[in-house]
């Protein structure tokens, strides 16, 4: 049974999942709940760690996996868990009558070419997020108006450089220059995002295309963004060397991959922070 | 022919996927042929997800332990679990 967790949430949770990866954390190498216990864990379903590894090597996930399919035991008084408590602090639940979008970005150029096989697969990625846009926004563009709301949470969250790692967000200081209108029924419009010392930046233009239900619910969302980056954060390091094209894509999710449940990166720790930016 | 390569979790938080594209001709990369009906903005919004058919998105991730818990149960298999900063599946 395969499962996928941002473990900044469950090692925090103060309820049942919490308590059943502070089990499974407590017998590997990273002990420590206020510490990183990322990794790949291998586990009984009692909460038993049969094994754990935080190498990037195929060989090495290939090997622990075929491990457990050698060795493993079912215990024979395996009982399902009973959820008895949920942290309301780290379920981000998705307001209702909100859409999701998928935004991938991508480095389209300028990296000094590498042989090195980790470098280059950092070089060529594609990153995923969700952008989460409300009820009472999707009106306001059936409408033909941006929201600013909508307008800064993309900017400061969405027009970021995530593909080699969590990338810094932008602070409303930040935001330099932007525009973002519909015209004509179209989206179009311009960012400049910077830090004050200038290290880090993106120079963007955007257009897009939306289309409504009657009940002025996005139907369709497909919003396209390119333009010059610069700089890095300290989980995204060795970009291109000064300025590089990024080209960022937003499209409607149709929950047809688990990614599609996930909450935006941006409303970690604080979703209202994240939808009123 | 398209050539997919993955690669599985880091000391950071992306899941990153290579994948080497040779396309001769025809629609964008990630397109299929019932996406043409797209604008080409759709289309190249679309496109940029070029690792549709990549082997780790043929996994059934869950994304709740306790869940998984129970199904594992249910099935009689250990639990594999993927714990990184920021999620697996994205959104890091």
């Amino acid at each position: 049974m395969s499962v996928s967790l941002d473990q900044w949430y469950t090692r925090r949770q103060q309820d049942t999942e919490g308590e059943f990866w502070r089990k499974i954390a407590a017998q590997g190498p990273r002990k420590e709940a206020g510490q990183t216990q990322q990794g790949l864990y291998l586990v009984g379903v009692d909460g038993q760690l049969l094994a754990y590894t935080n190498n990037r090597g195929p060989e090495r996930v290939r090997g622990l996996l075929e491990q457990a399919a050698r060795d493993y035991a079912h215990p024979v008084d395996a009982k399902p868990l009973e959820r008895q408590s949920t942290d309301a602090k780290y379920q981000v639940a998705l307001p209702e009558g909100a859409v999701v979008v998928r935004v991938q970005a991508r480095v389209d150029g300028g990296y000094t070419p590498t042989d090195d096989r980790w470098e280059s697969l950092f070089q060529s990625a594609v990153s995923r997020d969700n952008l989460w846009i409300t009820a009472e926004e999707q009106g306001a563009l059936a409408q033909g108006t941006v929201p600013e709301a909508l307008a800064v949470r993309i900017l400061r969250f969405h027009l970021v450089d995530n593909t080699r790692g969590e990338p810094p967000v932008w602070s409303r200081e930040e935001i330099r220059e932007w525009s973002l209108t519909i015209e004509n029924g179209k989206l179009v419009g311009s960012a400049h995002l910077e830090t004050e010392d200038g290290s880090r930046g993106y120079q963007a233009t955007l257009q897009g295309e939306l289309a409504f239900g009657q009940d002025q619910q996005l139907q369709q969302c497909h919003i396209w963004v390119e333009g010059q980056f610069w700089g890095s954060g300290p989980f995204t390091r060795n970009p291109p060397p000064g300025k590089f094209p990024l080209v960022i894509a937003f499209r409607l999710a149709d929950g047809s991959e688990p990614a599609d449940s996930l909450a935006p990166h941006g409303s970690r720790g604080w979703l209202p922070g994240y939808l009123r930016p | 022919m398209i050539v997919v390569v993955e690669y599985f979790g880091a000391s950071v938080m992306t899941r990153i996927t290579l994948i080497l594209c040779l396309i001769v001709g025809g629609l964008p990369s990630g397109v299929s042929a019932q996406d043409s009906g797209l604008s080409k903005l759709g289309q190249q919004c679309l496109a940029i997800d070029r690792d549709k058919d990549a082997a780790w998105r043929t996994v059934d991730w869950q994304t709740d332990l306790i869940a998984a818990q129970r199904m594992a149960v249910e099935q009689q298999k250990p639990l594999f679990i993927w714990a990184m900063d920021g999620h697996p599946l994205g959104c890091t």
